[in-house]
């Protein structure tokens, strides 16, 4: 019985899993719509990432011959890692994969950015140990503020699992504690997902990127699993970010909408940060955290 | 008991093969490994039976001395009886390589150690304790130092050897402050000190600094870098995965037996180093080159974290939270599951230096293709080291991070909350950096194309060795997907009622909420199945081989990231911390920006040999040098002194009437 239950709830969570994925392209679609309006752009169509992807698809995988098995299972670690952190969300569909709390979704994601940080390394050339090696640096800072985003997050809430976190997020919580807390996750998601100030989406200058430069060597399938994955993960931070820290009592669906809109806009507002820079920026969240911690 | 003493024997008829003449060294090394490896599989043996059978055996008493074994020293037998049955099959295969070079010494040494380890958990009292705890520094050390032909070998070694000794002499009196308040030396008796106050404010921070030292935590590591290096393989795996625990046993004895009654001070004091050590270690790791100083630095961190978990215990306690439990446990399984993989990655890395004959991270690249399993081992090494789930690091790693928010959440005040708020944050940085650290790790040495020549000569390791690394890693998949037994192990030892998930670590007793739990088999299912169904669509995807692109350019293998460069921006983050000293040359300088051969130097001094040891060292000479002068050998001196001393007798009995 107990059995059946927890199996039930795992097919919940693949299901809006599976939701989340097939909405992911469209989500970073909508990001850079807004960046084109704010830009006077029209911009490609929101349904542009969908093509990439199938386009990706159908192009062969261009290996180099030094490259191990490593290179090859990267990108589908990567994809099935952050699969089952999406499966792990607070459930919006009813149901939850019950194989862990929030600190197992944060290295479950840990385990895609080791292999993909490893297999940067493969095809021996400077540009992929560039990226790896940034891609390290910031994850150096990142973790620490993740952490206090979590514990400030569960003195509020008494609970480490996901669930057990968004439960009382019902109430609004405008409070000091709860706006610095939502306002540090933000500047988290933006670090975590290589967006501007911190990375570069759609740059193709390999010297000023981390995360594109880390996958320069990949193409076709293993390309498009990689960008999907990358889609699935902002989306996933947007869901949590809307479930467990944005202070508001609205539906999800609009909550990561405006996730998605304030992504856009603080991306055109400013500058990628030169890389030493980062530190001070997530210094800035981290304190924010510490003094949510202590407010709260 | 009786079985102990069979493992015991065993260890003994190893120690007496170094009595066999040179021209049986051959079977001296088999017996002695042999000896070795099957005194550890009783020794595990009967750990293992004591502690999950519930047995408790009557203790084996001559007069005032005893050896006896409880829940606490169980769980410790079990991982030195694991970890020795492991590394005596690596070192039936590894040590052949020392023939003609002291190989009976070798062996015999050996077997004293891991006998000694033994035996110092066996102890009973105060005495034995501390004469195990001496014989086991001593056999370390002839270990340490059984390259003694290099210099640095033997400078580490020595350096060993002082500190164990200041160590042991911190240890002593914590020993003898407690024994001389209670009724005798026997543990039993020491249990029922009479110790009032500000004595036992002494022997805690005696006892802390004795074990502090041994465990290596900072500041007390800076010989824990030096001497690994400089053992043969298996020899740094074994003080590196249990003789570091051994520390952990002891300072647990002193908490739990003798100072019962923790004062907020010790616990946040255990917390804090436990942190800081962490965080320092893992940083000094990711900067080295040398491999085997990558692992010895990480295990600075490891037991940092061990110490935290522990001291996150002891403040709960103090502070009255009924979750005190879990900070123990933590500590507990993470420090069995570090000593599963760092004796795992020791034996990686020995399996490196066996193949290639070096341990310059710079050097290698692409050995993947060379030493195909030892890669595959190395790289469940790194993943468990780097804290991943479905490895059994993360276990450890995810019980320590829970007692830190048991600690957040059922204790009251802002001291509390900022210990807690500190502790994540450094927490936060060692995960991170640990990733990173072993990222550059088994990148470097593995994939890529090879930085020099060396790798193209490598070759992979004899079936001694690899079945070692094989069984390690297996035990490091198993204990990480099926954690119960390690868990279960834990809560035995410290005598907690067992209650558990049927598939995972179900944290309902901790009491931090609703279904708190960590499942890796259901997670291993569901990654397993999707894999499945993403390998069917890539399986077919149309793959093209050709060179990197580079620009238009070929890449040669001098474009690839090194060792140094792939840290260079966290060297960068921290160099208000690690100061590093960069000199560079320019050799030849025909064009300004084209062409030119730079020379690049880089130099990263441990922080606290510089700014603690230097400085005390160096007002240690100065006040031997000026006691010198009193002591010239000048026989008239001499007499002088005598004259004086007799004067002042004279003249204060004279006085005082």
């Amino acid at each position: 019985m107990i059995l059946e239950n927890e199996l039930l709830q795992l097919a919940l969570g693949m299901a809006q899993a599976v939701l989340l994925l097939l909405c992911a392209p469209l989500v970073t679609g909508i990001v850079k719509k807004v960046k084109a309006w704010m830009q006077n752009r029209i911009g490609s169509s929101i349904w542009q990432e969908y093509y990439d992807i199938r386009k990706w698809w159908g192009k062969p995988t261009m290996l180099t011959p030094y490259t191990s098995i490593t290179f090859r299972l990267a990108p589908c670690v990567y994809f099935l890692t952050t699969f089952a952190a999406a499966c792990m969300l607070p459930g919006f569909l009813g149901g939850q994969a019950g194989f862990g709390d929030v600190f197992v979704f944060v290295y479950l994601l840990a385990l895609g950015r080791f292999f993909m940080a490893v297999s940067s390394m493969d095809a021996a050339t400077a540009f992929g140990g560039m990226g790896g090696s940034r891609e390290v640096y910031v994850a150096a800072f990142v973790e620490p503020v993740v952490m206090l985003a979590v514990l400030s997050n569960v003195l509020h809430t008494n609970s480490t699992s996901l669930a057990g976190m968004s439960l009382r997020m019902d109430e609004v919580n405008l409070t000091v504690a709860g706006v610095l807390t939502c306002i540090a996750f933000f500047l988290v998601l933006l670090a975590e997902n290589s967006r501007i100030p911190v990375d570069n989406p759609d740059t193709h200058l390999e010297l000023t990127m981390i995360h594109e430069c880390m996958t320069l060597e990949y193409s076709g399938r293993l390309l498009a699993l990689i960008h999907w994955a990358s889609q699935l993960k902002l989306l996933v931070f947007l869901v949590l970010f809307a479930m467990l820290y944005l202070p508001l009592d609205l539906p999800v669906v609009l909550k990561v909408f405006i996730g998605a809109v304030a992504v856009g806009v603080v991306e055109t507002l400013n500058n990628k940060m030169r890389l030493f820079k980062v530190r001070v920026y997530l210094a800035a969240a981290g304190l924010m955290l510490l003094l949510a911690v202590v407010a709260q | 008991m009786e079985m102990f003493l069979v493992a015991v024997g065993f260890y003994g008829i190893g120690v007496l093969t170094m009595l066999l003449p040179h021209g049986m060294q051959r079977a001296a090394h088999w017996l002695a490994n042999s000896a070795a490896l099957f005194g550890s599989a009783v020794c595990a043996y009967a750990a293992g039976l004591l502690l999950f059978g519930g047995v408790s055996p009557a203790p084996l008493t001559w007069g005032s001395y005893s050896l006896g074994c409880d829940g606490w020293s169980a769980v410790f037998l079990l991982l030195t009886g694991i970890a020795g049955v492991v590394t005596s099959l690596y070192a039936l295969g590894y040590a052949r390589g020392y023939e003609g070079s002291r190989l009976r010494l070798l062996g015999g040494m050996w077997c004293l150690f891991i006998m000694s380890m033994v035996l110092v958990l066996l102890a009973g009292d105060a005495f034995s304790f501390l004469l195990f705890w001496e014989i086991m520094a001593v056999a370390s050390f002839m270990l340490v130092n059984h390259e003694s032909e290099k210099r640095a070998t033997w400078n580490a070694a020595y350096q060993y050897l002082v500190m164990a000794s200041v160590g042991t002499a911190a240890i002593m009196i914590a020993f003898l402050l407690t024994g001389s308040a209670s009724e005798g030396f026997s543990f039993a008796a020491m249990a029922k000190n009479t110790l009032d106050g500000s004595w036992q404010h002494l022997v805690f921070v005696c006892a802390f600094a004795g074990f502090a030292l041994k465990a290596g935590l900072v500041p007390l590591h800076v010989w824990l870098p030096k001497a690994h290096p400089a053992a043969p393989s298996h020899v740094s795996a074994l003080m590196s995965g249990v003789m570091l625990k051994i520390a952990l046993y002891g300072f647990g004895r002193f908490m739990f037996s003798f100072l019962p009654a923790w004062n907020y001070w010790w616990c946040v004091a255990v917390l804090l180093a436990g942190v800081v050590s962490a965080f320092l270690g893992v940083l000094y790791a990711q900067m080295e080159t040398d491999i085997k100083r990558v692992l010895a630095y990480s295990s600075v961190e490891n037991m940092g974290v061990i110490f935290a978990a522990f001291g996150c215990g002891m403040l709960m306690k103090a502070s009255g939270s009924s979750f005190y439990m879990l900070g123990f446990v933590a500590a507990l399984v993470h420090a069995f599951n570090h000593s599963i993989m760092k004796v795992l990655m020791f034996m990686c890395a020995g399996s490196i230096m066996h193949g290639t004959g070096s341990k310059n991270l710079e050097l290698f690249g692409g050995l993947a293709r060379k030493m195909p399993y030892t890669a595959v081992f190395a790289f469940v090494g790194s993943l468990a080291l780097a804290a991943i789930p479905l490895t059994n690091g993360f276990t450890g790693e995810w019980l320590v991070l829970q007692s830190f928010i048991s600690l957040g959440t059922s204790c009251a005040g802002q001291d509390i909350r900022l210990w807690t708020a500190v502790s994540f944050v450094l927490l936060g940085f060692t995960g991170a950096l640990a990733l990173g650290c072993f990222v550059r790790f088994f990148g470097i040495t593995f994939l890529g194309r090879a930085r020099s020549e060396i790798v193209e000569h490598a070759h992979e390791s004899d079936k001694f060795m690899l079945a070692a690394m094989g069984v390690a890693s297996v035990l490091v998949v198993a204990c990480g997907l099926y954690p119960l037994p390690v868990v279960r192990a834990a809560m035995l030892a410290l005598g907690m009622p067992v209650a558990l998930d049927a598939f995972g670590i179900n944290l309902a007793w901790a009491g931090v909420g609703t279904a708190v739990c960590y499942k890796p088999l259901l997670l291993l299912a569901l990654l397993l199945v999707l894999g499945a169904v993403l390998w069917l669509a890539v399986r077919n995807c149309f793959v093209v081989e050709d060179v990197t692109w580079n620009c238009g350019t070929y890449p040669t293998q001098r474009q690839q990231y090194s060792a140094t460069g792939f840290s260079k921006p966290v060297r960068r983050a921290f160099d208000y911390l690690l100061k590093p000293k960069r000199q560079v040359t320019y050799m030849r300088k025909e064009h300004a920006y084209f062409g030119r051969q730079l020379s690049y130097k880089l130099e990263i001094p441990d922080m606290i040999t510089e700014k603690l040891y230097q400085p005390l060292q160096k007002h240690f000479v100065s006040v031997s040098n000026f006691l010198r002068r009193l002591q010239q050998g000048s026989v008239r001196l001499y007499v002088a002194y005598v004259m004086v001393a007799m004067m002042l007798v004279l003249v204060w009995g004279a006085l005082y009437k």
